[in-house]
């Protein structure tokens, strides 16, 4: 990993961050929808699972992007400089994931004030935002493959939302693992939102099982890695 | 000395359509070039074949001695490219805008901003270089977006219908900064074009393309002399085939006459000293009593050497906007 290959991704971090400042409604729903995923959801879902909801259900942002990029010409336009490609790329998805910190910050900020807690502290609360980070990277990189693929936004909102429903529906987030029936059970074996909110339960509520918290990073990595590479793989088809 | 550009046989293929059929080029440094050509005749996918963002199809492609194959980041280092569509981020400043690019192309620190500072001067945009780019007009995008490809002083800068929808005003500025840019700093310019006085005025050679094959190259001046001199174009108010016809053979067999071609409106004739021949042309079709409803003489255009080497006109309303053109009858 060379120089230049950071300073591309940290320029093109800095554009995405600058262009949602200045889009304050995107602000506003990041810290809208946790509010009501909280008041709403909690009743239904666990605690743990209107945490992380954020990341699974918001991430559409990175997709939608890169086709605003694609359809505007941009994307072109940084293709024709030496930047390197695949920066351009990470670039956008690093701010993704620094900005899924915010609404689940506030999530937790939120929880603490209706009377949750973390049960391991500080650090605990560190590595739940670096696990719903890392989550919201590999859906960051889900959106991403789809909008560089269809080239429409439409296409990005409408399948994120077909991917995304299953996964929050068919998962520990909404009743532990023991009350699922079996099928269920049998898809959220293979379901990496399972994985994200048994880890962030734990940390909540139990302590430091490493187990369950390394099992989550494991799969978290492997969806990343599938979703990312597919974007990138997507992606070496823009120029034909 | 390494020529700018060089393509052989350059052919660019999409499923069963050949969108450039064989183009071979040699475009010295410091040469301004123009493709000049209808819609359609391949002049962008051409651009973005040796800007590195479309493969070509077979053939090969150098620039500044890269070939496109091997060194197709070297190539990104020393071109700047402006296509058809005005494209900025909206959401960032001018100056951001000019910043980005210039990052992306390695730029950094004091250098690149006294650099963004100089090409804002340039464009005339200093006053509103901290507004977003979103809320300029037109000309300004247009501006901006020239400026923001030159940020790492390109040797080849390639520019897709640079003037297309702008206003006059904001045309003839453009047209200032190019001829600027290639006189002053000796930067090669390839533009796309299909605007024959713009052509005709900024380009020292040019080719003119036609269903992605070039038909023709060579100077303006040099185009134009081929033609063997002015034109003189007619109309008639017995529109039929047999009076085109007539009328053809009456003013082929006039001395000085060096060519007629048809036209959708009537005839053009080409000849050295047509404002002389008018007379004996309107007494030809008098005495064989075919009624010319217009006669005019005109310089030849860059739009008569397409006529003549494709059979058409590039836009046929682009002939009502020739204002050299002068009444005669």
């Amino acid at each position: 990993m060379d120089y230049d290959f950071l300073f591309d991704v940290w320029h093109l971090f800095v554009r995405a961050l600058k262009k949602t400042i200045r889009t304050p409604i995107v602000i506003i729903s990041a810290l809208a929808l946790p509010v009501l995923f909280l008041v709403l959801f909690t009743q239904i879902f666990t605690q743990a699972g209107v945490v992380v909801m954020n990341p699974l259900m918001d991430s559409g942002g990175a997709g939608e992007a890169v086709v605003d990029d694609i359809n505007s010409g941009f994307l072109s336009k940084m293709l024709v400089t030496p930047a390197n490609r695949t920066a351009i790329l990470l670039g956008r998805l690093l701010h993704d994931m620094v900005m899924v910190l915010l609404p689940v910050g506030i999530t937790l900020v939120l929880a603490y004030a209706l009377g949750a807690t973390v049960i391991t502290g500080a650090p605990g609360v560190l590595l739940i935002l670096f696990t719903a980070a890392f989550f919201g990277l590999a859906m960051s990189g889900l959106t991403m493959a789809i909008g560089v693929r269809t080239k429409s936004s439409q296409a990005v909102a409408g399948l994120d939302l077909v991917i995304a429903f299953p996964l929050m529906f068919v998962s520990t987030a909404l009743v532990p693992y023991e009350f699922l029936p079996r099928w269920a059970q049998a898809f959220s074996n293979v379901n990496p939102f399972s994985y994200v909110v048994n880890a962030v339960r734990v940390l909540m509520s139990t302590g430091f099982v490493w187990s369950t918290i390394l099992a989550a990073y494991a799969v978290i990595a492997v969806f990343a890695a599938v979703t990312v590479g597919a974007t990138l793989y997507q992606f070496r088809s823009v120029e034909k | 000395m390494v020529n700018a550009v060089e393509t052989r046989d350059l052919v660019k293929r999409y499923e069963d359509v050949e969108a450039i059929k064989g183009i071979t080029l040699d475009i010295e440094e410091g040469e301004f070039f123009g493709f000049l050509g209808p819609n359609g005749a391949g002049k962008s996918t051409t651009i973005k074949v040796l800007t590195t963002l479309l493969r070509k199809t077979s053939g090969s492609v150098t620039i500044e001695g890269f070939d496109i194959d091997k060194d197709a980041r070297e190539i990104r280092k020393v071109i700047g490219v402006q296509s058809q569509e005005t494209i900025l981020d909206g959401d960032l400043t001018g100056r951001e805008n000019l910043t980005l690019q210039g990052h992306l192309q390695r730029l950094h620190g004091s250098a690149l901003k006294k650099r963004v500072d100089e090409l804002l001067t340039l464009v005339e945009l200093s006053d509103v270089a901290d507004k977003r780019a979103a809320h300029y007009s037109g000309g300004m995008k247009k501006r901006l977006d020239l400026a923001s490809t030159l940020v790492h002083k390109p040797r080849v800068l390639f520019l897709d219908e640079p003037t297309t929808g702008l206003d006059p005003q904001s045309r003839i500025a453009m047209w200032e900064y190019l001829e600027t840019l290639n006189r002053d700093e000796g930067v090669t310019i390839f533009l796309t074009t299909q605007q024959m006085e713009e052509a005709d005025m900024l380009c020292q050679r040019l080719a003119i393309l036609d269903h992605g094959e070039i038909v023709v190259s060579g100077s303006p001046v040099e185009l134009k002399h081929q033609l063997g001199g002015d034109t003189i174009t007619m109309s008639f108010a017995n529109g039929d085939g047999r009076v085109k016809d007539r009328s053809k053979r009456i003013v082929s067999g006039v001395q000085g006459v060096t060519k007629v071609l048809d036209i959708e409106t009537g005839l053009a004739a080409y000849a050295k000293n047509a404002s002389a021949l008018v007379p004996d042309i309107v007494r030809l079709f008098d005495e064989n009593e075919i009624r010319l409803t217009s006669i005019n003489v005109a310089s030849a255009s860059l739009d008569d050497v397409f006529l003549q080497h494709t059979g058409r006109r590039i836009r046929s309303e682009e002939l009502s906007k020739v204002d050299t053109w002068k009444n005669h009858v």
